[in-house]
């Protein structure tokens, strides 16, 4: 019989319970941009020395352009990387195919309602490493210049209304706020109401409560409170925002960086959303981003740690003070680094309040998908614009919806 | 016994890896397309067939039936328009006796931009308040000045044409000095006019929705209208430099012996041109027949800058139940899709063939 020493250490090695020597390369894969710098930043400067202690090299790769595509293909052709991002738009459609493996550690410190987001079939398939919500960021000058109260976190629908108007009739070159015919915006509107995407059966039924919401949001234009974004030449409300063609731009935080490059010296304010005049609540829509397991991955143990490790509370606190990203545990709300009064303390700080406001819904549709919002929007668009009244875009959004449910 | 010349075998060996990269990439692709079409499968789980549910569903589908409706109009719209306007243009560059290179490269200069980049700068000139909207707005506040230069035009191009020919036979219509002239002339008596307070400027405050409208206007939505705009600026010039080789190898003694016959331009343009034209026409109209009812790039690219049912198309409705956002891939409808709009190219293409220009020139 041969001797083979690498057979006979590893043996050894399970039978003392020693730590395996053998190195494990875990293949890790999120999106470009800012997130580069973030997950970068963790490796090296946060848990290079855990990683090196679990016997754990971490090979990243970052993928610009569309990450859910490159995910899917990947997936489907066994060639994805073992640890991924999973953005809750489209989590669904992985968990459901059983491509992501269910988390099986403690999870305890995570907000609720993230951890709702990435739960399908009663089990929770990612880590939600950070968040995002929406918020009324506005530009303190312009308000200042108007001789306009700032809006603030008890301004209600038409109490920010008649800030805007006020704002507009004292600078008529600037616009109160820049909309855009999207439920992503429009959205935390229709859900302070109460309104819910789907009902019991699983329908969707645009009701008197979404009615309303709809009539204030398409009459911000009419009445003179808003301007839509095209046609102030921009693609997004925070780019009126930064070119003070707007006083304020309904965003997520990633405003911060933006601002950062387009208007440095904005002296910005940031105030959670306005509540419904009727029902007293605030909605918020949840824009989340978790760590998944690849189901089929050959070192799904050390992908596993490697997620751990991603979103400690220790890593969140590098990623939270740097600005980068807000934080998905809970134990991080009180980080002294919140009371601060820069503009990205002071946005990270209103919409970590914002992950508590009344009505909160992720971002996702189930297994519809985004398809569900273009009978929305497509309303929208057309009242706004002045193509067909609301009775009759709403009549056509709802009948769009129940074909939809009816497939 | 059957002896293969050595001319064949090299016939055989060039056209293998043609061969190859065919049986692989069409042949093995559209099988499994259609056997895709007949199952549901979503890249994941294994395929299950469920026979013609498919296409069942894409005939109850209203997206699929606007994008069959979009496409069909599009294809009509951009080969038809694309077709004459190469031509037209091929004409003219034919004739230009001056900086000829200079004219067919300015007018070629539209093709090589990628089409991403051209989207990307008709989605700025289409913008509510943008550059098109801009001309629109200033032709209507001009009105009167546009009309009086029509009219002045016409006027004067006829009274000289009139008066010359009072002296000499044959002044044709279009002479371009007196075209020249007339035109000058109008312009004199437009700024004449405007400039005496004449002519008033009417205000206004246009914003059209070029891309962003569920408007129709005929059989098309208007953002498909805008696309073929720009489709059609980019795909001219191509087709235009097809024409102009095609011109070039027309013999030039045909117009010789038409002109001596006293054929005038018209005639000869109708007589020989168009005809000796046919095979150059065919390749035109057959492969603008089948990139339109591809159309897939601009449309994509144009995204939420759009309502889907005003820019879906065939192509982008199987890209959209293939990577559907948020949703899992529906494969087995995105076949179906993909095989309709395969035979419905080879369909319109066949009928072109049969009933629309000759392959041969006459």
């Amino acid at each position: 019989m041969l001797f083979r020493p690498a057979k006979a250490l590893a043996a050894a090695t399970m039978l003392l319970g020693l730590p395996a020597l053998a190195d494990e390369t875990v293949r890790i894969s999120g999106w470009g941009g800012s997130e580069v710098a973030i997950v970068n930043g963790l490796l090296t400067n946060v848990l290079a020395e855990k990683l090196a202690k679990e016997g754990i090299t971490v090979k990243y790769e970052p993928v610009d352009g569309d990450f859910s595509q490159f995910i899917i293909n990947g997936l489907s052709a066994g060639t994805a990387p073992d640890l991924f991002y999973v953005d809750v738009f489209w989590a669904r459609s992985i968990f459901s195919a059983g491509q992501a493996a269910p988390v099986t550690q403690d999870v305890s410190g995570f907000a609720a309602n993230l951890l709702e987001a990435f739960t399908y079939d009663g089990k929770l398939y990612a880590i939600p490493k950070d968040f995002n919500a929406l918020a009324v960021h506005f530009n303190k000058d312009i308000f200042d210049d108007a001789e306009v109260a700032y809006p603030s976190d008890d301004d209600t629908w038409t109490t920010l209304q008649e800030k805007l108007l006020a704002v507009h009739k004292a600078l008529p070159e600037v616009d109160g706020l820049c909309i855009v015919p999207e439920y992503a915006r429009f959205g935390a509107f229709a859900l302070s109401t109460g309104w819910s995407p789907f009902d019991r059966q699983g329908k969707t039924v645009l009701d008197e409560r979404f009615r309303r919401a709809f009539d204030f949001y398409t009459g911000l234009v009419k009445s003179g409170a808003a301007v839509m974004a095209a046609d102030a030449g921009q693609s997004w409300t925070g780019g009126c925002l930064a070119s003070e063609r707007a006083a304020i731009a309904i965003e997520g935080a990633w405003i911060i960086s933006a601002l950062r490059d387009s208007a440095p010296n904005m002296n910005l304010g940031t105030v959670r959303m306005p509540k419904d005049p009727e029902s007293g609540k605030r909605g918020n829509i949840l824009f989340t981003v978790g760590w998944a397991v690849n189901a089929a991955s050959k070192v799904s143990k050390a992908a596993a740690k490697v997620a751990t490790l991603l979103t400690t509370e220790e890593a969140q606190q590098w990623v939270f003070e740097q600005g980068l990203a807000l934080p998905s545990r809970t134990g991080l709300a009180d980080n002294p680094w919140l009371r601060g009064g820069r503009p990205e303390q002071m946005t990270s700080r209103v919409i970590l309040e914002g992950l508590s406001d009344d009505h909160v819904t992720p971002y996702f549709f189930g297994d519809v998908g985004g398809s569900w919002m273009q009978p929305i929007n497509a309303a929208l668009n057309s009242v706004i614009l002045g193509e067909a009244d609301a009775d009759t875009a709403l009549a056509s959004a709802q009948s769009a919806l129940d074909r939809m449910f009816a497939k | 016994m059957l002896r293969v010349s050595s001319d064949e075998r090299s016939a055989w060996l060039f056209v293998l890896p043609f061969t190859i990269s065919m049986t692989l990439f069409f042949v093995y692709a559209i099988i499994r397309t259609a056997y895709y079409s007949f199952t549901e499968y979503d890249l994941f789980k294994a395929p299950s067939f469920v026979g013609l549910s498919n296409y069942i569903a894409l005939v109850s589908d209203e997206l699929f039936l606007i994008a069959l409706r979009n496409t069909i109009g599009f294809s009509l719209i951009v080969t038809t328009v694309q077709t004459v306007l190469a031509l037209a243009l091929a004409v003219l560059v034919n004739h230009a006796v001056r900086a000829r290179g200079l004219i067919r490269t300015v007018f070629y200069l539209p093709s090589i931009m990628s089409s991403a980049a051209m989207t990307l700068i008709f989605l700025w000139l289409f913008q509510r308040d943008g550059f098109m909207t801009a001309i629109v707005g200033t032709v209507l506040a001009y009105r009167r000045h546009v009309l009086l230069f029509f009219i002045g035009f016409a006027a004067l191009q006829g009274a000289l044409v009139l008066n010359a020919r009072r002296s000499y036979e044959g002044v044709s219509i279009f002479d371009p000095f007196f075209l020249l002239a007339a035109a000058v002339g109008a312009l004199a008596l437009v700024v004449a006019c405007a400039f005496s307070g004449l002519l008033p400027v009417f205000d206004n405050d246009l914003l059209i929705s070029w891309l962003n409208t569920q408007r129709h206007f005929l059989f098309m939505p208007v953002t498909l209208w805008s696309v073929a705009l720009m489709n059609v600026f980019t795909t001219v010039p191509t087709l235009m430099l097809l024409f102009l080789a095609g011109l070039q190898s027309i013999p030039s003694a045909l117009y010789d012996a038409a002109e001596i016959d006293g054929a005038n331009a018209f005639q000869r343009f109708r007589h020989i041109t168009v005809p000796a034209l046919r095979p150059v026409t065919f390749a035109v109209v057959t492969m603008g027949v089948i990139g339109t009812l591809q159309m897939f790039d601009q449309v994509a690219i144009l995204g939420d800058a759009a309502p889907l049912a005003s820019r879906v198309t065939l192509a982008y409705y199987v890209y959209e139940n293939a990577f559907p956002a948020g949703a899992s891939s529906r494969i087995g409808m995105a076949s179906a899709a993909a095989l309709v709009l395969g035979i419905l190219t080879i369909a319109v293409v066949y009928v072109q063939k049969s009933v629309g220009v000759k392959e041969r020139a006459e």
